[in-house]
């Protein structure tokens, strides 16, 4: 049964993958990271995807139509070197997780990697 | 941000000032055991922290019964059966209760959650460190003692930049007048469920139980949606009897509750402002209300506008706008024009304006900016100017 660890690694065991957290976003709190920071720091890089990820769970315009309890799937960021993928958790009780993962743009593949980061998250929840 | 804590880690000081500081000095030490403040405990083993709790942070057993995954009978037992052998988390995840994801997901959030309430507590009061205990959940994940002081510190840091108030942490909560609008709904799910379950009673600790939250998630979310002007602390109800100025000055509110009860939850309460809505103010209002039999939009007396007597005029600005003459002749209070969804400040000419309300363009959302609270940024310092003035006052 997988933990955060196991997720962890296994989000960095996806082709081209620079680093992977597991970010609380409604405290801003890294509570697992591997890999290199993009902003040097993990919990730098965490606060900074948590203003991300709140701007859009609290704008009508990306959740006005869509299911209360879930509104958001993933974020996807595609810069001119990397992807930046960030998967929502859903956890029975209330909780507010991302799985965050940097993915090199060169190596990678975008959808491999978001259908992989998607079962990661939800094998983290269900085991 | 993460350096504040980083020299108690490298260099404990042998008197510790804060519970930081202790929390540090135990972690060099490598102790295992509680230590214990007014607001809760923080575990340690080896020096690493393994559990925190606290009355202000619901705990894992509050997260699984809140959401239903287990009854409160069931977490009980589970925590009498098992407690005293240190082993409920495991017990949980052995009868498939919880995964292991979930667990240490559960585990670690409350533990910082608890964490927070107790390091970030400066109201001195009794410490002490009880050598030896251990926590019932029993070993789930360990965390470097720094990291959490530094998260702990960063959290409050983040508090006060949200709403430098933190007498709202702790205090009962209610929604403010503006949040009567539903044009003023705050944005997110979980914040208008907070607001809905804001009746002047619970604490944010206790909101955030009675929801199966995070502790500081709540209180951070209370403080949005203080900061947007939609949700204050009750004043001063707890003490009792002498409260009585307090409510008394917010009976004028009263009035206003008489629209949240009409079937309509159209904009038509108004904020009550300074001015009480005396029979005078509320003569218009029947006029207009008994014609609009189409139920479209009721009046409600003392709903200013007054000078907006005109039927058409009633008709036209439930929907849009309204004659300018309501908001422009009462300049000093446009929270009635915007109570009535105007967005007509700029129509000057128009007795009856037209479907289209083409003046909204000409000053952009004059009267919802105009009320002070709707600014997304608010001036917190002369907020903070303004609130130690009242508070001053009482």
């Amino acid at each position: 049964m997988p933990g955060i660890d196991e997720c962890l690694s296994g989000a960095m065991a996806i082709t081209g993958a620079r680093s992977a957290s597991l970010v609380d976003w409604s405290s801003g709190l890294a509570l697992g990271s591997l890999g290199e920071s993009p902003a040097g720091e993990h919990e730098t890089t965490a606060a900074e995807a948590t203003d991300l990820v709140r701007a859009a769970v609290e704008s009508q315009t990306f959740t006005a139509s869509e299911d209360r309890r879930a509104p958001l799937q993933d974020i996807i960021v595609t810069a001119g070197r990397s992807y930046h993928l960030i998967c929502f958790i859903d956890t029975v009780f209330d909780s507010r997780l991302v799985l965050h993962l940097w993915l090199d743009r060169e190596e990678g593949n975008l959808a491999g990697a978001r259908y992989r980061l998607q079962a990661l998250a939800e094998e983290l929840v269900l085991g | 941000m993460s350096a504040h804590a980083a020299p108690t880690a490298l260099l404990p000081p042998t008197v510790p000032r804060t519970p930081g500081e202790a929390v540090g000095l135990l972690a060099a030490r490598e102790a295992t055991g509680a230590l214990r403040g007014p607001l809760g405990s923080v575990y340690l083993t080896d020096g690493l922290v393994t559990h925190a709790e606290s009355d202000r942070a619901p705990d894992l057993g509050d997260l699984l019964t809140g959401c239903g995954r287990l009854a409160p009978g069931e977490w009980r037992e589970l925590v009498e059966v098992h407690g005293p052998h240190a082993r409920v988390a495991a017990a949980l995840v052995d009868q498939g209760r919880i995964t292991r994801g979930e667990l240490e997901l559960g585990h670690l959030e409350t533990l910082f959650d608890a964490a927070f309430f107790v390091l970030a507590d400066t109201g001195g009061g009794l410490w002490r460190f009880e050598t030896g205990a251990r926590h019932w959940l029993g070993p789930v994940a360990a965390v470097d003692a720094a990291r959490v002081c530094r998260e702990s510190e960063r959290r409050r840091h983040l508090l006060d930049g949200i709403w430098p108030w933190p007498q709202l942490d702790t205090a009962p909560v209610r929604p403010a007048e503006a949040a009567r609008r539903p044009s003023r709904r705050p944005p997110g799910r979980r914040r208008r469920e907070l607001l809905d379950h804001a009746d002047g009673r619970r604490t944010p600790a206790e909101l955030a139980r009675l929801l199966g939250r995070s502790g500081f998630g709540v209180t951070a979310d209370v403080r949005r949606l203080a900061a947007a002007g939609l949700l204050d602390s009750a004043p001063a109800v707890v003490p009792g009897p002498v409260s009585v100025p307090g409510p008394a000055a917010a009976s004028a509110p009263a009035p206003a509750a008489v629209p949240v009860s009409v079937p309509e939850p159209v904009p038509v309460a108004a904020p009550v402002p300074a001015q009480p809505p005396p029979p005078a103010a509320a003569e218009p209002a029947p006029a207009p209300e008994v014609p609009r039999s189409g139920g479209l939009h009721r009046r409600v007396p003392g709903a200013t506008l007054t000078g907006a007597g005109a039927p058409g005029a009633v008709a036209a600005g439930a929907v849009t706008s309204v004659p300018a003459a309501g908001s422009t002749a009462y300049g000093p209070r446009p929270l009635g024009a915007h109570a009535l969804g105007a967005h007509a400040a700029g129509a000057p000419e128009r007795g009856a304006p037209a479907p289209g309300a083409a003046p909204r363009s000409d000053r952009p959302p004059i009267p919802a900016a105009a009320h002070p609270l709707t600014v997304p940024d608010p001036d917190i310092a002369l907020l903070t100017r303004v609130l130690t003035l009242l508070e001053a006052r009482l």
